[in-house]
């Protein structure tokens, strides 16, 4: 009986293999939507990169290139940005894409229902030219325009309004909630939230074809264990992400692959600037010894970084000295170095300060977050108490964990953040500025880190049209960050994605996976 | 009669009302919803305006309120990662996990039973024994772990069987059934015994010890010195006399059964209710978590009261007692 059944699949597996197009690939969040101006999630975003376009894309290189806009350039001394847009693209249903789509995808993509809004902060207008030109006017220059809105995607206005979906409808859902119709190399043809959700491949996209994809199904699962098991099974030809604890594993099976590369999430440890106490320390409870910058700087020296890697990573990730990686616009090249694996210069460092017996502390860690969070954040504990500060450390499920912060009910935090722009402009903006809720500035930065300089530079920066002197008023920024250790940037963290051993793709830094790069052999 | 049922009726709803209380006082421990709602780039304005829309600012015994307004017409509210009614997902999902759970029971009954009887006619046998021994670990492994040994062994390595999901389902009106295609039916072999594997190996415990019992006693020692059969002894007087118990117990087990479907279909991927509430903690989707505990904990109170009232059928020494009473 047991015999025949395993006939039966041998059997059933030949069959499948004629038609080796089909590509099943398992991931641990279902994109809770199909709405592209819905949510600002990489879930979301990265998996509707298959079904829609944006005016440009970013290719293997995470560089922008054409997609829908066939060329683009500023206006005058910086008034906005005009866009030639590409003919003859038709959406899946047949309707073709003009600039009346453009200026549809805007309204709809800045409206107060749609969380991706805040891309289109600096946009006064967008004015149609003509059928295939369109100019967005900005309030003032803003020269990383075109890198903002690479997953600004873009909708047919007419399917729109001829399905009661003109505004995206996080609350309640509508049509655009369960049903794609984009410009993409493939569409959606069956949507099964939180099941499966099969994409097949768009005859009438412009651009030539890369894959040789028939049929592609898309299921979440959650538990790694199943994932990397439904993998080796061959159940499933790819999976996002592979364990960090079974790469090698993996990597040694000669049937499957290991994709390994660095993520755009850079891993930090902030600091409670402004709080005139520590909140978790036994002894020190009158004041606040991480405002002293010397106290910073020891921690600092006193985490060893490479030690990490080596030992939580398993040499899958990369040190870094800012809060952006090597891979990301306006990385400052100059400032790589982050501060040296130095307990002896730690300890000096505290004693200057005036904490020659060390101190107690609080340390707040997420453990669903992040790889590995908790095993990182428990490695830096025993690091800090060789210096002689004692963490204790408090680590939580994410959700949990933002409240914390929220309320200031720390001593000291692990961070992740990944520029939504891949740009070094967007962690000043979001992390270093002075916290200032009309201006969104700062909405990210717990402590409270507040430098003039940094908050002057950072209007400067976002404005500047010339290349060379905008990453000098970077690099300014990054050093003042880098002194008074607003942050202890750690690491950037790893990609690991598992394939098929037939299988070839392309592992870009935004961890979105794109189909059209996916050659099944 | 009546008033026995009344209260039985009226105590139940009590339970459903105090599990309801408890599980809304726990939801603030399970986080804030709202940063994975919001994204990166928003402000503390944001924040503050969507929980005030989600009625989260509100204190727990208010927010629980609502909520059973909205239950006592139906609606369970709309699920905060989904955007979609919580009433519509639960229907799309229920299939799974009643397959499943049917499956599961069926395997768990009829093996178990037969098991059973085999362990206790030979009860010194070899085979006896080692069906007992191998029995352990039916009970004492948890499902999870069972569930990884099973697909390692018949995915991974055999590849005879999928490794996760239903495989292809068939729409029939409104309920999506794996029952009628080859890839559904052997996706339901893995996750059906994980699941079934406690409770079968509990049946078959319990079958075989009081049918030990049952054999002992006199009427059985009887009907052999009439020189009956092996056969028509072992399952026409002692058989039927071991099931009584037995149902009662595979009966409460029943709701069990669903219920801790959340583990088997967390480790098959299996896209029933219960891999929905786990999805709904992790993103702290506070409908779908609400709607979900109140269906289980209406599933367990109807079969206790049930059972409370079959009691009432047949035993009549409780019937007397209550009437004369009153």
């Amino acid at each position: 009986m047991l015999r025949s059944a395993g006939f039966a699949a041998v059997f059933i597996a030949t069959a499948t293999a004629g038609v080796a197009e089909e590509f099943t690939w398992a991931g641990t969040t279902d994109p809770q939507t199909m709405d592209p101006h819905a949510v600002n999630s990489a879930p979301v975003l990265g998996f509707l990169n298959n079904v829609y376009e944006g005016l440009l894309r970013r290719g293997k290189d995470m560089r922008i290139e054409p997609a829908l806009a066939t060329s683009w350039e500023p206006i005058g001394a910086g008034e906005g940005w005009r866009f030639t847009l590409r003919q003859g693209v038709t959406f899946h249903d047949g309707s073709s894409f003009d600039a009346e789509d453009v200026l549809f995808s805007y309204e709809r993509a800045s409206d107060e229902s749609s969380d991706t809004r805040s891309w289109f902060a600096s946009v006064s207008e967008v004015k149609i030219v003509d059928d295939y030109t369109v100019d967005i006017m900005t309030t003032a220059p803003n020269p990383i325009f075109p890198d903002s809105i690479s997953n600004w995607m873009m909708l047919d206005a007419g399917w729109a309004k001829a399905n009661d979906a003109e505004r995206p409808d996080k609350d309640n859902g509508n049509y655009a909630t369960l049903n794609a119709n984009g410009t993409g190399a493939f569409r959606v043809a069956v949507r099964e939230p939180g099941l499966r959700t099969v994409l097949e491949p768009f005859d009438g996209w412009w651009d030539e074809t890369e894959h040789n994809i028939t049929r592609a199904e898309f299921t979440p699962i959650q538990n790694p264990a199943t994932a990397v098991a439904a993998l080796l099974s061959g159940d499933v030809d790819f999976i996002n992400p592979v364990p960090i604890q079974d790469t090698a594993r993996l990597a040694s099976n000669p049937e499957v692959k290991v994709v390994q590369g660095i993520e755009a999430r850079v891993i930090m440890l902030g600091f409670p600037h402004e709080a005139e106490a520590l909140k978790y320390s036994a002894e020190t409870s009158d004041k606040n010894p991480f405002s002293d910058v010397r106290v910073r700087q020891a921690v600092a020296h006193a985490v060893n970084v490479p030690a990490i890697l080596q030992t939580i990573m398993r040499g899958n990730a990369e040190e870094v000295s800012q809060l952006v990686s090597p891979a990301m616009r306006g990385y400052s090249a100059p400032l790589a170095d982050r501060p040296a694996y130095d307990p002896d210069k730690a300890r000096a460092l505290l004693a200057e300060a005036g904490y020659a017996d060390g101190f107690s502390f609080g340390l707040k860690c997420p453990n669903d977050r992040y790889l590995n969070d908790e095993a990182v954040c428990q490695a830096v504990t025993g690091m800090l108490a060789q210096v002689g500060i004692k963490a204790t450390l408090d680590a939580m499920p994410v959700q949990n964990y933002w409240p914390e912060l929220r309320a200031d009910n720390y001593d000291m935090y692990l961070l992740g953040w990944s520029p939504g722009t891949f740009d070094a402009e967007h962690p000043i903006r979001f992390l270093a500025s002075t916290p200032n809720e009309e201006k969104k500035l700062g909405s990210w930065n717990f402590g409270g880190f507040s430098n003039d300089r940094v908050d002057e530079l950072l209007p400067l920066i976002q404005s500047e049209i010339d290349d060379a002197k905008r990453q000098a008023m970077l690099d300014e920024s990054t050093k003042i960050l880098q002194q008074e250790v607003a942050y202890v940037p750690l690491y950037v963290e790893p990609l690991v994605w598992g394939a098929g051993a037939n299988i070839d793709l392309t592992q870009r830094s935004d961890n979105f996976f794109i189909l059209r790069w996916v050659t099944v052999n | 009669m009546l008033a026995y049922v009344i209260q039985r009726v009226f105590q139940s709803a009590i339970v459903l009302l105090v599990v309801g209380l408890v599980a809304f006082s726990m939801f603030r421990f399970v986080g804030d919803p709202v940063d994975n709602m919001l994204g990166q780039e928003r402000t503390q304005a944001d924040i503050e305006r969507l929980r005030t829309q989600l009625g989260l600012d509100q204190p727990f015994p208010v927010q629980y309120f609502k909520f059973l307004q909205g239950a006592a017409q139906g609606n369970f509210g709309v699920s905060y990662r989904q955007g979609r009614p919580v009433s519509d997902i639960l229907m799309e999902r229920a299939p799974a996990t009643l397959e499943l759970a049917a499956v599961s029971g069926f395997l768990a009954i009829s093996i178990g039973i037969a098991l059973g009887v085999f362990t206790a006619i030979r009860r010194d046998g070899f085979a006896a024994n080692a069906i007992m021994s191998v029995s352990l670990i039916g009970v004492s492994l948890p499902t999870f772990l069972i569930g990884i040994l099973l697909i390692y062994l018949f995915s991974v390595e055999l590849g005879w069987l999928p490794s996760f999901g239903r495989g292809d389902t068939v729409k029939i009106g409104g309920w999506s059934t794996g029952f009628l295609t080859e890839s559904g039916l052997k996706a339901l072999i893995l996750p059906s015994i994980t699941l079934g594997l406690y409770q079968m190996t509990l049946i078959m415990r319990l079958v075989r010890s009081e049918m030990l019992e049952v054999l002992r006693q006199d009427y059985i020692r009887f009907a052999r010195a009439r020189g009956l059969r092996d056969r028509a002894v072992n399952f026409r007087h002692a058989l039927k006399n071991t099931l009584v118990p037995v149902i009662t117990v595979t009966g409460l087990q029943l709701g069990s059964i669903i219920a801790f479907a959340i583990i088997t279909e967390t480790v098959f991927q299996w896209p029933g209710v219960g891999l929905l509430f786990i999805n709904a903690i992790q993103f702290v989707d506070i409908p779908v978590m609400a709607a979900y505990l109140m269906l289980i904990s209406v599933m367990f109170v109807g079969i206790n009261l049930i059972v409370d009232l079959l009691y009432f059928a047949i035993d009549p020494r409780l019937r007397v007692d209550r009437t004369a009473a009153h």
